[in-house]
């Protein structure tokens, strides 16, 4: 822990908080408002969820707070509207107690998501998260609720299994990434070391790869990606596409097959249901 | 658009990407580990894929190469694969059961033991959620207000 | 067809007649009996042949020449550099200096060979020829038994064997075999084994049988301690020298060819043990009585005929070893005299017909060893005669015995039948044949080997007189290489072991050596001596007793035999009535053309200068002869006046023993004293071994059994079957590795 990384360095708003002791509470209070806002057995009401939140809030106010500034105020202020939507909606779609409630949460998610990725210059991903995403899958999902749970809310969706051990391990699960991620710097990207000449022979493809940058961000971007999607990644694309085909068969196969046995409804499995 | 998105350090972009990617995979591994719905599970892992995703187009931006991109393509696809197969195993594990809870498959544990039951379960919330009312306005529907109130939760 | 080619036919037929037994004799059922019995009829016509091709090969030479054929099979194991004697053992085991090449660094290896000599041959017919009397005449005894296939087997499992035994060119091989009589034995004897007593027998016989074994093995380890070889011809290494064996020509030609002192001592008690063991003579003596639970077939063919008489043998074949250690002599004719005595004595007053017999076995196998430890050519030869005549007259007594019990429905208790003579009178005729030979009532064949017996014990207690006789037939031996006046040469051979000693510690030993040594004296000889002649009357009583209360006075017939009181079939009486012929007339014919003696001088073991040098011509001696005669015809009296006619039911004789027949009804209390004194410590130890065992040891395995269960039951509440606990310890898992690592780095 010694080579603490410097997250939160030359932010200067916090210097009389170490960056570890600043990470810390970040994480620490995360763990709480999760535990907070989770849904639990006991006494848990309005009250506490709304202390949950408002820690939660605190946590991503720390966040932004410490986060590295990218030199331009409206820059900032979109990446930084963005991904608020994208984390708050999250976190709604993991505590809402409706699954409903939480599919639509997720689909706002999405659409922060997609602003993210827009931020970051893959337009055509942010536009294809949205369409697959919001659009087919979690359609799908509401299907699926509709069909399984037309009564609405369940007991077991007003109860967790360990909130508390699953809040704590997100958290330092957190920790540990924004450690990773702060190590970075310019001076030595992690990933772009010149590869040493035993790993170089070992292997040829290596080479292959153009290590020069090309630059993102031109109009004919969405026609680049196609063009290595279907150039270098052909092979790739080709398998994902019979890697589909599969899943729809097997998805098919697996519903005629499993109807036969839908009378096999064992005792033992409703014994917890109605408690 | 494009004056924003030339603009900011690389580095510090990647920075801020990669963490709001890792905000999201910790959130949805709370939830994975956490909520009992197979199908907010489900979302949750979804949620982790998106994590996922935005850490790797952030990567891409910052070496300014398409790999990560294509990547997350491959993501979006063997995610709506995974969905569909989960989604005929949760059609399946509710029509066994008839409960889309994922504590309702407990065969695994030891023999001795007794099923893990929730002895605790916060009561239901009976207050009448508020939804929004519309100002009426021109002629009033002939819809069955009672059936409309059938379902107290969404 | 080579005498090595033969040699070997005779333990493989048996060997192939058991298999053959044992994968077909179910299916054979009611034949399964004519495997063993033509396999063992093959072997003894094999081995009557190789008699003849020893005793021709012998020519007719009067010189003693050794005549050996070893047939060596294959090597079992090799050691290479096994035995390599420290530099000082020369000086601390003299006499052992054969050459100095001989006592190199040499290999331990183990040679299945087999050897032919004149006493392989004679013990090979005395095996093969009553075995397969005894195999006919079990036909008609155990037929209808349900384990009439397995008492074949076994019994030709055992005639292999002991051809083996006797055949065998080195000791481990004899050890090997030893073992195998024994396990076959300890098989026969518990035949029935749903009898608990049968069990019981065996489990003893086993039992008491191992305290010898130990001594052979011990004696085994001492004798390639000492020698370098456990074989007994000569090996040649693979530079041409000689390694002399044990019994080999070389060593036999050296006159300080054997170790005597301290360990020749050792070596010649421990095979004397072990020959006690096997033998039943005393203090081991006490399994043969009871082995007689087996089947009667097998008590006469292992516990009278041959296998009780591998102790003789034995001690026979290791003369050489024995002549080295005039101690180790005394005490085999001491031990076998007093087992002569308080076996005859015990017998005296035994009701079980088997049991009679089975004491008088353990007091002729005495009078083996009584005359074996003499020391003689006369001796050896007298022991090895009276082993061939024993062999034919106690099996046809024993077969005899067999067939009262057979026609009596299993009843042997001689008190509850009588006057059969009327009823079965082959079985009464060969019986009393039989036990004429038994009496040494001249002509028949026990007179003969039992008079030179005692000649050979009255030439130790008298040496004056045969010296005497001796020197008047001198002219008959011929080239005898006598390098040392007779009287001391016994005593030189045993006193070299212990000048050879300047240890401080030996040399006390050693004088307590010279105490053992010092029982070679004449006075002892001339007790051993009498004791023997009243061994010899009481032998003639209780045998004729036996005759008097089974087959004179008034017919008698137990419940137990019902109807079927008859003279049993005649595969039955035919054996009963062949072994009669050599039970007249071998003693008779053997003894008057001297052909045994004359044969079995030419045993290797035999032409050692330390027993040439004691060969007397044979001489009949008259006054012995008389002698025996007297006490015999005595004993015949006694018993005649104590059981002949209608007193055979009555035990008046017994009454005028007063206090002693308890004492020897109960056998001298001997098992009673083995119980307290060893077989009730042992319990004793063996309770509270079994306390021990059962409150700590088992407790202690309890506790480690019970440990993880204690611990799993702990772990055991982590397996609820709940998926996302699973996930959330995986999840754990993970961080805590990648916080280690971190922290690592």
């Amino acid at each position: 822990m010694t080579l603490f990384v410097h997250l939160f360095a030359g932010t200067g708003t916090f210097e009389f908080l170490s960056p570890g002791i600043l990470l810390a509470v970040a994480v620490t209070c995360l763990a709480a408002s999760l535990y907070l806002l989770l849904p639990k057995s006991g006494r848990h009401g309005k009250t506490s969820r709304r202390v949950g939140w408002l820690i939660g809030l605190i946590t991503l106010g720390l966040f932004i707070a410490t986060g590295q500034r990218l030199g331009n105020l409206g820059d900032e202020a979109v990446f930084l509207i963005v991904s608020l939507v994208a984390v708050v909606s999250a976190v709604a779609t993991i505590t809402c107690r409706s699954p409903v409630y939480a599919a639509i949460w997720f689909a706002l998610c999405l659409a922060g998501v997609s602003g993210v990725l827009l931020v970051l210059g893959a337009q055509f991903l942010g536009v294809a998260t949205i369409v697959v995403y919001a659009g087919a899958i979690l359609v799908m999902f509401l299907f699926v609720l509709m069909l399984a749970q037309p009564s609405g809310l369940t007991t077991s969706d007003r109860i967790t299994n360990e909130p508390m051990l699953s809040a704590v391990a997100g958290g330092v699960l957190l920790g540990l990434l924004s450690l990773s991620i702060g190590r970075l710097s310019a001076e030595e990207p992690l990933c772009c070391r010149p590869p040493s000449k035993a790993a170089a022979l070992g292997a040829a493809t290596v080479e292959k790869i153009p290590t020069e940058s090309v630059d993102l961000l031109t109009s004919d971007q969405v026609a680049r990606l196609g063009g290595e999607l279907f150039g270098r990644h052909l092979v790739a694309v080709e398998a994902v596409g019979i890697l589909l085909l599969v899943a729809l068969i097997g998805a098919i196969a697996i519903v005629s097959n499993g109807l036969e046995g839908s009378q096999v409804e064992t005792s033992s499995l409703h014994e917890g249901s109605r408690s | 658009m494009t004056t924003l998105l030339l603009l900011g350090t690389s580095l510090a972009l990647l920075q801020n990407g990669l963490v709001v990617g890792a905000i999201l995979f910790s959130l949805g591994l709370v939830g994975i580990l956490s909520r009992r719905n197979l199908i907010v599970m489900f979302l949750c892992a979804e949620l982790m894929l998106q994590g996922i995703s935005v850490s790797l187009v952030a990567w891409s931006r910052y070496h300014g190469d398409f790999g990560g991109h294509v990547l997350v393509i491959f993501v979006l696809s063997v995610a709506a694969c995974e969905a569909a197969i989960a989604l005929v195993f949760v059609l399946q594990a509710f029509t066994r059961t008839g409960r889309l809870d994922s504590s309702a498959w407990q065969s695994l544990r030891e023999t001795t033991l007794d099923r893990s039951i929730d002895h605790e379960i916060p009561s239901l919330d009976t207050s009448m959620p508020s939804f929004p009312r519309l100002t009426p306005a021109g002629r009033s529907p002939d819809t069955d207000e009672q059936a409309g109130m059938q379902r107290e939760h969404v | 067809m080579t005498p090595s080619f033969l040699l070997v036919l005779v333990p493989l037929l048996p060997l192939l007649a058991a298999i053959a037994t044992v994968i077909g004799g179910r299916r054979l059922g009611a034949r399964a009996h004519l495997p063993a019995v033509v396999g063992i009829a093959a072997a003894a016509v094999v081995a009557l042949s190789l008699l003849v091709v020893t005793a021709r090969s012998r020519g007719n030479a009067e010189t003693p020449r050794p005549i050996d054929v070893v047939a060596p099979l294959w090597q079992w194991a090799t050691v290479e550099d096994a035995y390599a004697p420290a530099s000082d053992s020369h000086a601390a085991v003299p006499g052992t200096a054969v050459g100095e090449d001989a006592y190199s660094a040499r290999p331990f290896s183990i040679s299945i060979a087999l050897r032919l000599d004149p006493l392989t041959a004679t013990m090979l017919v005395i095996i093969t020829s009553v075995g397969l009397l005894v195999a006919i005449y079990s036909i008609g005894y155990m037929h209808d038994d349900p384990g009439y296939p397995r008492f074949f087997a076994l019994v030709a499992m055992f005639v292999f064997s002991m051809s083996m035994l006797v055949a065998a060119s080195n000791f481990l091989l004899v050890y090997v075999f030893w073992e195998a009589v024994g396990a076959c034995s300890y098989l026969l004897i518990g035949f029935w084994f749903q009898k608990p007593e049968a069990a019981k027998a065996a489990k003893k016989a086993f039992l008491v049988n191992r305290i010898g074994d130990f001594g052979l093995a011990v004696g085994v380890f001492l004798l390639w301690l000492t020698y370098g070889t456990l074989d007994f011809h000569d090996t040649f290494s693979p530079d041409g020298t000689i390694l002399p064996g044990i019994l080999g020509q070389t060593r036999l030609a050296d006159v300080s060819g054997y170790v005597g002192g301290i360990v020749g001592t050792a070596i010649c008690l421990l095979l004397l043990l072990a020959a006690c063991g096997k033998s039943a003579q005393l203090p081991l003596h006490v399994w043969l009585p009871d082995a007689m639970e087996g089947p009667t077939p097998a008590s006469a063919l292992i516990h009278a005929a041959t296998m009780v008489t591998a102790g003789v043998y034995l001690v026979a074949r290791s003369a050489p070893l024995f002549m080295a250690c005039p101690g180790a002599l005394v005490t085999v004719s001491i031990i076998g005299t007093t087992t002569a005595l308080v076996a005859a004595l015990i017998g005296t007053v035994q009701n079980d017909l088997k049991r009679v017999l089975a004491y008088s076995t353990i007091s002729q196998l005495g009078y083996m060893f009584a005359c074996l430890g003499t020391g003689t050519l006369l001796g050896f030869t007298a022991a090895i005669f009276h082993l061939l005549t024993h062999a034919f007259f106690k099996a046809l007594l024993f077969l005899g015995a067999g067939s009262v019990m057979h026609s009596m429905g299993g009843v042997i208790d001689m008190r509850r039948f009588g006057g059969l003579r009327k009823l079965m009178p082959i079985t009464a005729t060969t019986f009393l044949i039989g036990s004429l030979a038994l009496a040494g009532i001249a002509p028949f064949a026990g007179f003969f080997s039992k008079d030179e017996i005692l000649a050979s014990l009255h030439s130790k207690g008298w040496p004056d007189v045969h010296h005497s006789a001796e020197n008047e037939h001198h002219a008959l031996i011929p080239d005898l290489p006598s390098t040392r006046s007779r009287s001391g040469a016994m005593h030189d051979v045993g006193y070299r072991g212990v000048s050879g000693d300047n240890d401080h510690s030996n040399s006390k030993k050693a004088s307590a050596l010279v105490g053992l040594d010092a029982l070679n004296q004449p006075a002892v000889w001339k007790t051993l001596f009498w004791m023997a002649l009243v061994t010899a009357g009481l032998t003639a009583f209780y045998t004729f007793r036996a005759v008097f209360m089974t087959f004179t006075g008034p017919l008698r017939i137990p419940d137990e035999a019902g109807d079927h009181a008859h003279e049993s079939p005649s595969v039955m009486t035919t054996p009963l009535l062949i072994l009669a012929i050599p039970a007249t007339l071998i003693g008779f014919v053997l003894f008057t053309t001297e052909g045994l003696a004359h044969f079995l001088a030419a045993t290797p073991s035999f032409t050692a200068p330390s027993i040439v040098e004691t060969a007397t011509a044979s001489v009949f001696h008259w006054d012995l002869a008389i002698q025996g005669t007297l006490a015999a015809a005595l004993g015949i009296v006694i018993a005649a006046v104590g059981h002949l006619g209608r007193r055979s039911d009555g035990p008046q004789l017994e009454r005028w023993l007063g206090p002693i027949r308890p004492f020897l009804e109960n056998r001298m209390f001997i098992d009673q004293l083995y119980a307290a004194v060893i077989v009730k410590p042992i319990e004793a130890v063996a309770f509270l071994a079994a306390i021990f065992d059962r409150s700590f040891i088992d407790r202690s395995v309890r506790f480690f059994a019970h440990l993880p269960l204690a611990l799993g039951s702990v772990v055991r509440r982590l397996q609820s079957g709940v998926l996302q606990r699973y996930a959330l310890a995986g999840v754990i898992g993970v961080l805590a590795i990648i916080v280690f690592l971190a922290w690592r780095l």
